[in-house]
């Protein structure tokens, strides 16, 4: 089957299984109770409540309720934040920005550092570089991401004061306009050297906290993997052509290493998503991992139910980008079948 | 390999990203702002790009030297870091207690507001405050005569007149929000006029001694603009307002600038504002984890912090850093008997009958039972003190001489177990609590109070659940609990603590049924009601020292005990007060500097 034909396939089931994820989420979290608490004070009467109930259409049955919120989602309304006080659409693009913004930075400080320090390691199997190497990323997996995260927090925020907490100069921020949330692209696009600067300076602690932790996972991948390579029979041929070890590496061994290196690459993302929850925490980094963190304790389902709605879709199409990645590097890999 | 080129092209991006990350992170080493304003420089508009502090091209922490020689961060801002997310900042919305009040203390006015110290009102957008001497106050204590500040204007640049005051309370009162507190004007209120521009007047369905101190400086009687409520929507009957629920426009010596939720809020210094001007901008950092705020103290990012007691041990000795702990909040954390107690939906382990808590003597022993030391020595760490029931110390009508429970008797305790007849059968029963926080932890400290009896029939349950859960059970009528742990809403006058909570027919009288557990519930009643009316302080505060005995002879509450004020601040803060009646963190951040 063709790459594009595949693609189309999968984006046609795509809604049917984000219809049946939020039935299935939405259920649960009604077996939890009514969501009505995030929106009572403890001084409200019974009258009160039921008002508010009325506001939210949370005395009508279940599923009544759920055609609410779903026929909501589809014209763009995804329900009342309890937690942030507004529409979950105001609050969700920018937070949903914060949060791939830091994603990705984490995602291109594990990906540059674990592909070079893995093809480092792979290509001085059992040497120092090797062990040294090794050393590095075992920590960055053994090290608990919210220790490690408050140990950086302590060094460089309290002690140091290199690096700030945050995500930005509220003056810096408000200087530039935000066409994309995204502050590192917008203050570029505003060709503010500053902003961008700020930016990158807010980003850093928390991103090398989430990238370190997926750096380990990839530099290991990449080691085994070019290891292994490194023995085929292939790379024996193309050393007795007379090709310099450096190209043998560069354009032999480490492609075909870099095949299950990109698996590991993809499921590393969801660890940075699911890792930026503690980073946006520690570091108050105004993301949709905190915000979502404050809505499970306190309950606030609609909330909930958009994190939950996303992080359906982000997965399914990181899993269709994977596989076609994978489909791409790996010419013997056939979609579909 | 016509595609290796563009992968060079990534890698040496991807190398030129990490390599100016780099370089900011080494650029960024603290090196000054030449362009900031030094702080405490009255007018400093930071947040106005380009003219104010630490808005120059600069990564670094922006930080000046302070005219005693040290150095400040964030110069020309006022940092604050709180704890709440507001729900909302309209006043018509917030509820007593809520974190947007804090923030409408900052930008919005009353007519009268509670002073810098006590709890007298002092006049503000009302330029005198009315008395019967100076013929404010009708002969019948049912008229008040304000007259209104000439020249102030709101933020958004309309001027104030008596008919924005008018507008406001009506406001009010027609959404009457199931969220907000309009029950404080509405059931105060008869008739409002405008006599004339300056002039407004109320009055009132009976006298009231609770209305000046209580009611006018309210964050719910806050003066709104006409014009931009107007402008936004307008007033509608039950429905929130949602410009006025995100945004703020007052006449106070802040306005409002941004709200990033889950972020801070930001406001700037107001020019025009008609009395002393704020000496910085203001900003509020939300939602901080408390150990994330104590660090954030002590790098110097944060001014002040709301606090607790238990993280005073983190922060004692720090360099830079002043402790403040004087004064005690009006919030006393109670322990609640639910005297209407709904058998059938109470947690399975839980045996209590129905009339379990209608005798005092079982209200009593468990009084007597809690171990008042361990929860003020150990969670408060000594920030406390006790109060009787049920008017706190420092409000009008607290008597030092009433009776207090304020030490664990555990003889007595048992003695009045057995005279119940509970001593031999036991009993099981659960308090439910908010989790993680002071409410917890009294609901611990009295499980193990009763554990102490030594008696193993008798056990208390701590069902600690989330914030949404507690309000959702809390806002229950009845209770699905016998038992629950929270504090008090900040009142001004005591009237209002002994109405909700001791009254037999006050707002939770009625819903846990206090009329059927009061040996006298009319006298009670009678002495609350007489004291609302009664407009001579000598005269009200003996029909308090009156009923004070009675509700620690009959007590409806264990009041575990009335915490400290407690907050923390950069050494570098000038012109720190803090005031137990103004909503938390009791801090107005005009009145402070930096430098």
């Amino acid at each position: 089957m063709q790459i594009r034909d595949y693609i189309i396939r999968r984006l046609m089931v795509l809604p049917l299984l984000v219809v049946g994820v939020s039935i299935i989420v939405f259920a649960l979290t009604r077996i939890g109770g009514s969501p009505i608490g995030i929106y009572l004070s403890h001084e409200m009467s019974q009258e009160e409540v039921a008002e508010l109930e009325e506001r939210f259409h949370l005395d009508d049955p279940v599923p009544v309720q759920y055609f609410y919120w779903a026929s909501g989602v589809l014209r763009g309304d995804l329900g009342w934040s309890g937690v942030a006080a507004a529409p979950v659409t105001d609050v969700f693009l920018p937070k949903l920005a914060a949060t791939m913004e830091l994603a990705v930075s984490s995602a291109i400080v594990a990906v540059v550092l674990g592909i070079a320090l893995g093809t480092f390691a792979g290509a001085r199997r059992n040497r120092l570089p090797d062990h040294l190497t090794r050393v590095f990323s075992i920590s960055g997996a053994a090290m608990p991401l919210f220790w490690f995260a408050i140990l950086l927090l302590i060094v460089f925020w309290v002690y140091l004061g290199w690096f700030p907490i945050g995500r930005s100069d509220p003056d810096l921020w408000a200087r530039i306009d935000h066409p994309t949330n995204l502050y590192t692209v917008d203050s570029l696009i505003a060709g503010d050297f500053g902003a961008f600067r700020d930016a990158v300076w807010h980003l850093t602690l928390p991103a090398v906290t989430l990238g370190y932790g997926a750096t380990a996972i990839i530099a290991r991948m990449m080691r085994s993997s070019l290891v292994e390579e490194l023995q085929e029979d292939y790379v024996d041929a193309a050393r007795a052509k007379g090709l310099p070890e450096r190209l043998v590496l560069r354009r032999h061994a480490r492609r075909n290493a870099l095949i299950p290196t990109v698996t590991v690459i993809g499921l590393s993302f969801g660890f940075l998503l699911q890792g930026s929850v503690v980073a946006e925490i520690i570091f108050q980094w105004p993301g949709l991992g905190r915000w979502m963190a404050d809505s499970v304790l306190r309950g606030d389902q609609a909330t909930i139910m958009a994190y939950v709605l996303f992080t359906s879709v982000l997965f399914l199409v990181v899993n269709l980008a994977v596989d076609v990645a994978y489909a791409y590097l790996d010419r013997r890999v056939v979609l579909g079948e | 390999m016509n595609r290796s080129p563009r992968r060079g092209r990534w890698g040496a991006f991807l190398g030129i990203f990490l390599a100016l990350a780099m370089i900011a992170a080494a650029c960024s080493d603290g090196e000054g702002d030449d362009s900031t304003t030094t702080a405490g420089t009255p007018g400093t508009t930071a947040g106005t790009p380009d003219t104010t502090a630490g808005s120059s091209d600069t990564t670094a922490p922006p930080t000046t030297q302070a005219p005693s020689g040290g150095e400040v961060n964030n110069p020309g801002v006022f940092v604050h870091a709180a704890d709440d997310e507001p729900t909302t900042l309209d006043p018509a919305q917030v509820e007593p207690g809520e974190g947007g009040e804090t923030m409408i203390l900052q930008v919005y006015e009353r007519l009268l507001e509670i002073g810098t110290s006590g709890p007298e009102p002092v006049p503000s957008l009302a330029t005198e405050v009315p008395t019967v001497e100076n013929g404010l106050i009708s002969a019948d204590g049912l008229t008040y005569t304000f007259p209104i500040r000439q020249g102030v204007t709101f933020h958004d640049g309309s001027p104030l007149t008596a008919d924005d005051v008018l507008f406001s309370w009506e406001r009010v009162m027609t959404m009457d929000l199931p969220d907000g507190a309009a029950s404080v004007l509405s059931d105060v209120v008869d008739s409002m006029q405008v006599v004339d521009d300056s002039t407004f007047e109320v009055t009132l369905q009976e006298p009231n001694a609770a209305f000046l101190n209580a009611v006018v400086p309210a964050m719910v009687s806050s003066i709104v603009s006409r014009e931009a409520v107007e402008a936004n929507g307008g007033v509608v009957a039950g429905e929130p307002n949602e410009f006025m629920s995100g945004s703020m426009v007052g006449t106070g010596p802040y306005s409002f600038v941004a709200w990033n939720r889950n972020e801070n809020l930001q406001f700037e210094v107001y020019d025009g504002y008609w009395g002393t001007p704020a000496n910085l901008d203001l900003r509020v950092e939300i939602g901080a984890n408390p150990d994330i705020r104590v660090l954030g103290l002590r790098a110097g990012d944060y001014d002040t912090i709301e606090t607790d007691p238990s993280f005073i041990g983190d922060i004692e000795g720090a360099e830079g850093v002043t402790i403040f702990a004087e004064g005690l909040t009006v919030e006393p954390i109670h322990i609640g008997f639910n005297l209407r107690i709904p058998v059938d939906q109470l947690p399975a382990d839980d045996n209590i009958p129905a009339d379990f808590f209608l005798d005092p003597r079982v209200r009593q022993a468990f009084n007597y039972a809690f171990d008042y030391d361990a929860f003020l020595r150990g969670a408060l760490g000594g920030f406390g003190d006790f109060n009787p029931h049920y008017i706190p110390i420092g409000i009008f009508g607290y008597d030092p001489a009433a009776p207090v429970y304020n030490q664990q008797d555990l003889a007595k305790a048992e003695e009045l177990f057995r005279a119940a007849g509970l001593w031999d059968t036991g009993f099981s029963v659960s308090v439910v609590t908010e989790e993680a926080n002071l409410f917890e932890t009294a609901a611990l400290v009295l499980k193990d109070s009763i554990d102490d009896l030594g008696n193993p029939n008798m056990t208390v349950t701590v069902a600690a659940v989330a914030e949404a859960v507690f309000d959702e059970a809390h806002a229950t009528d009845p209770v699905p609990y016998a038992m629950w742990v929270k504090n008090a809403d900040p009142f001004a006058d005591p009237h209002a603590y002994v109405d909700s909570y001791t009254h037999p027919d006050g707002e939770w009288g009625e819903i846990h049924g206090f009329r059927q557990g009061y040996v006298d519930p009319d006298g009670i009643a009678d002495l609350i009601d007489r004291a609302k009316v009664e407009l001579d302080p000598v005269a009200r505060a003996a029909l308090y020292a009156e009923l004070q005995p009675l509700l620690y002879d009959d007590p409806l509450w264990i009041i575990a005990a009335q915490e400290g004020v407690v907050s923390a601040r950069r050494d570098w803060v000038q012109g720190f007060v803090s005031n137990p009646l103004w909503p938390r963190p009791s801090l107005k951040f005009a009145l402070m500097d930096k430098g």
